[in-house]
């Protein structure tokens, strides 16, 4: 129904003003398309506006071509995600209905969450991007780098006030991760988001605080914050004098993936059909050009090399809550 | 900067801009007023015309959708008693009272007046003062908005004179509502029950919607039903009488009445800008402390809730205030406070400008723009309210026969379109039967709404303060805070003081 007055609000911009929305609405029919004329639809457990929102309207915009038929984002952020998740569980096996998604609802849920899906039920089709995520504080703090942080929790353990959003989510692992690794204690202060976690910072009401690169890039740059270290093998594009944990002596990297997802028995043709036509779209100027904008900072990969991913961090996530006994 | 400014002005002022400005208001009034549907919700929508729009147009169609749906929540609060927005719950209290007193078409005029007043007072704060007021906001942190959310569940229980307990029951009851779903900061569920779709908690609007509108629903049913029994036949003879008595030309609001409203409209005003600058506190907090303090400084406050155009100007007017001084806090550091200022921080991010004070150097010809039609924004809302409202009132007095199940199916469908969620219609249900056993034993149901709205924020910047300071006395470590806990206790001296000298 969304959908709908979606694609109403938008022919009635059109149709008044004469304005080239087309591509929102675009339904060029590819006569060879396997996923005939009926929408694909990109399931989001996320409310709009975000990150994942905003990466999978690239395609959107760029893939009716080469797909077949519309593609449509829903947003569906109900039961904390997990009414998405399940929604595309419980959809038809047809290609038709995909989850866009980071490891929180999906690797995190299937362990915590009473579910009836395994992770086993799920096939990524593709990647997005991996989100790096970072630790940061505000430029005055006395906090310089990762070794400061470190010593002063080995002087005083348990003496930094630590904001992350949501319990057990993607900016709040690795800081357990990090934990486990070294045995330091911070104090952790969970946030209702991105947004909390930074006016917290900035405001000197905590020493530290995680999110992802994207949205400190241009503050980082001003010399408004500073950011310390990043959870990942490699440096952020954006961020390319922060050094990673792993340079800094701590082997502890958890990049956060954004991932399209079917259903394990949909049929392999579809989900490698599906793939290569989003990998087409993405590969295209104005995919580029949308992305660039948006700094969603897409980097394509294929659903082979997706799923190893997914599985090592499925393993990952699992020994992690398995250590600090949320699952047995 | 002079250049920039005329170049600012011939973006801002293209016809195609203004277009899209009225466009946006229509679409945004409309929306507004349908209960469930949030002007937030067609930003959402409409995010990714800004792929394809010039930005001033592309802002001007946002900006117009997002202070029409401000107003136009009012106009089904008014009219039908439901909220079609949170930030109209405050609204409703006394515009419904109005309505059925006759008097639909004065509510809405001072619902449109005081509305566009806080909101081009706000605009012009978050133009001018941007950068101190931010900086204040940012002085909020947990302690901060603990102490604030106390004073306003405390200040909004005692709205009732009489009712406190009462009041504060409801409050209660709110938060507990709240309190389903998942831990904030533990992570574990409570009071899910074993459904597994109550992990996330309960969405505002279908209960918002279910309190207000399904309880009032299920009661005229019932009255209908009991209108067999004589007595009831007479009372309802003598209510569709006022519907057919009602008089359009007696209800007219000159503008010289509404001036006599400035105290409500500036206390509105004052509120809603200064609480829209805090991250997270959001609109409908805004409306209902407005509404509050204006009750205790008016000298008519014992008109409150029963239709007194005062409530209505200072709810709507701390409600609208916070559409400006929402985006303070994105503009001076990146920070979305609030639903929509993350809305408009994707528009921004998707036209290739990164929220924070770098923005406003950079790409000043679009931001001067924005200003210009954030400005003149609130005169297409200003006429187009004028134009619509009469029919709008006219349509007040419908027999509620006809108009209430017109308005269930658009609370079901609001409900259900707002979040994709079946789950969300079930908890609209189950909150219009609790709404009914509220009214039956006289439980105001605005404190409930509140609570339900506060609540997550309070718990969270409470077990927050808590961690950060680890002692109790950690929350009076604040001068803010500290504020905040005197003044209240001050007004509740102050005003039992006063109603005993009354009395």
């Amino acid at each position: 129904m969304l959908m709908q007055r979606k694609r109403l609000v938008a022919g009635l911009a059109a149709a008044a003003f004469g304005v080239a929305v087309g591509p929102i609405m675009a339904s060029d029919t590819n006569g060879d398309s396997p996923l005939g004329d009926s929408p694909i639809r990109l399931l989001i457990p996320f409310g709009p506006g975000g990150g994942s929102d905003m990466t999978a309207r690239v395609l959107t915009a760029t893939a009716p071509e080469f797909c077949g038929p519309r593609i449509d984002v829903v947003s569906m952020s109900g039961a904390a995600g997990l009414e998405a998740v399940n929604h595309v569980m419980n959809a038809e096996s047809d290609g038709h209905t995909l989850l866009v998604t980071d490891y929180g609802p999906i690797v995190t849920s299937g362990y915590v969450d009473d579910v009836e899906w395994s992770h086993d039920d799920w096939d990524p089709v593709m990647l997005f991007t991996e989100w790096l995520p970072t630790v940061y504080t505000r430029a005055d703090h006395e906090i310089d780098s990762i070794e400061d942080w470190v010593e002063q929790l080995e002087a005083e353990p348990n003496s930094v006030t630590f904001a992350h959003a949501a319990p057990l989510g993607i900016v709040h692992l690795p800081l357990i991760l990090f934990e486990m690794e070294t045995g330091l204690e911070n104090r952790h202060i969970p946030t209702s988001g991105g947004g909390e976690t930074r006016s917290m910072v900035m405001g000197g009401h905590v020493d530290l605080g995680m999110t992802l690169p994207a949205s400190i890039a241009s503050e980082v740059e001003e010399g408004t914050l500073k950011a310390l270290g990043t959870f990942a093998d490699e440096r952020a594009d954006v961020l390319p004098d922060v050094p990673t944990f792993k340079e800094a002596g701590y082997d502890v990297s958890l990049p956060a993936w954004l991932m399209i997802f079917a259903k394990e028995d949909v049929p392999q043709e579809t989900k490698e059909f599906l793939q290569d036509c989003f990998m087409e779209a993405l590969a295209t100027p104005t995919a580029e050009s949308m992305s660039e904008r948006t700094n969603a900072g897409i980097d394509p990969r294929g659903m082979e090399a997706s799923a190893d991913l997914y599985h090592n961090t499925v393993e990952m996530v699992g020994s992690i809550l398995r250590e600090i006994g949320e699952i047995d | 900067m002079l250049e920039a400014l005329t170049d600012a002005l011939l973006l801002a002022l293209d016809p195609s801009v203004l277009m899209f400005v009225a466009l946006g208001i229509l679409l945004g009034i409309t929306l507004g007023a349908i209960p469930g549907l949030s002007g937030d919700m067609a930003i959402a929508l409409l995010l990714p015309t800004v792929f394809y729009l010039e930005p001033a147009s592309a802002l001007g169609l946002l900006v117009g959708i997002y202070k029409g749906g401000m107003f136009g929540g009012s106009i089904s609060g008014i009219t039908f008693g439901v909220p079609g927005t949170p930030g109209a719950a405050a609204t409703t209290i006394d515009g419904y009272q109005a309505k059925l007193k006759g008097k639909p078409n004065r509510a809405l005029h001072t619902a449109l007046y005081s509305s566009v007043a806080g909101d081009s007072s706000s605009d012009l704060i978050l133009i001018f003062i941007a950068l101190p007021l931010a900086a204040v906001a940012l002085k909020f942190g947990p302690v901060e908005f603990f102490a604030l959310y106390a004073f306003s569940l405390l200040l909004i229980s005692a709205l009732t004179r009489g009712q406190l307990a009462k009041g504060v029951a409801a409050c209660a009851l709110g938060i507990l509502l709240s309190m389903i779903g998942r831990d904030p900061i533990g992570g574990s569920l409570r009071m899910t029950f074993g459904i597994p779709e109550l992990a996330g908690g309960l969405s505002l609007i279908p209960v918002l919607v279910g309190i207000f509108a399904v309880s009032e629903l299920i009661v005229q049913v019932s009255k209908a039903w009991a209108a067999k029994s004589r007595a009831i036949v007479e009372d309802a003879k003598e209510k569709s009488k006022m519907f057919s008595d009602y008089d359009a030309a007696a209800d007219k609001l000159p503008f010289r009445d509404f001036l006599k409203l400035w105290k409500a409209t500036a206390i509105g005003t004052g509120t809603g800008t200064l609480i829209g600058a805090l991250p997270g506190a959001g609109s409908s907090l805004a409306a209902f402390i407005s509404y509050g303090l204006a009750q205790r400084f008016s000298r008519n406050g014992e008109e409150f809730g029963k239709g007194s155009m005062e409530g209505v100007a200072s709810a709507e007017a701390g409600n609208s205030a916070t559409s400006g001084s929402t985006l303070i806090p994105l503009f001076a550091f990146g920070i979305p406070g609030s639903a929509t200022a993350a809305l408009f921080g994707a528009a921004f991010i998707l036209m290739g400008m990164t929220p924070g004070p770098n923005m406003v150097r950079d790409h000043s010809d679009v931001i001067y723009a924005l200003f210009i039609i954030l400005i003149y924004a609130n005169l297409v809302n200003l006429l187009m309210g004028k134009v619509l409202l009469p029919y709008y009132s006219k349509m007040s007095m419908v027999q509620p026969r006809i108009l209430l199940p017109i308005v269930f199916c658009l609370a079901i469908f609001g409900t259900y379109a707002a979040g994709n969620s079946l789950i969300d219609v079930w908890v609209l249900l189950g909150a219009g039967l609790l709404g009914v056993v509220l009214r039956l034993y006289g439980f105001p149901l605005a404190p409930l709404i509140l609570g339900f709205i506060v609540g997550p924020g309070a718990e969270r910047a409470l077990r927050q303060s808590l961690l950060i300071g680890g002692e109790w006395s950690y929350l009076f470590s604040s001068p803010i805070a500290i504020g905040f806990y005197t003044t209240a206790l001050g007004l509740i001296l102050v005003f039992t003081l006063l109603l005993r000298n009354k009395a």
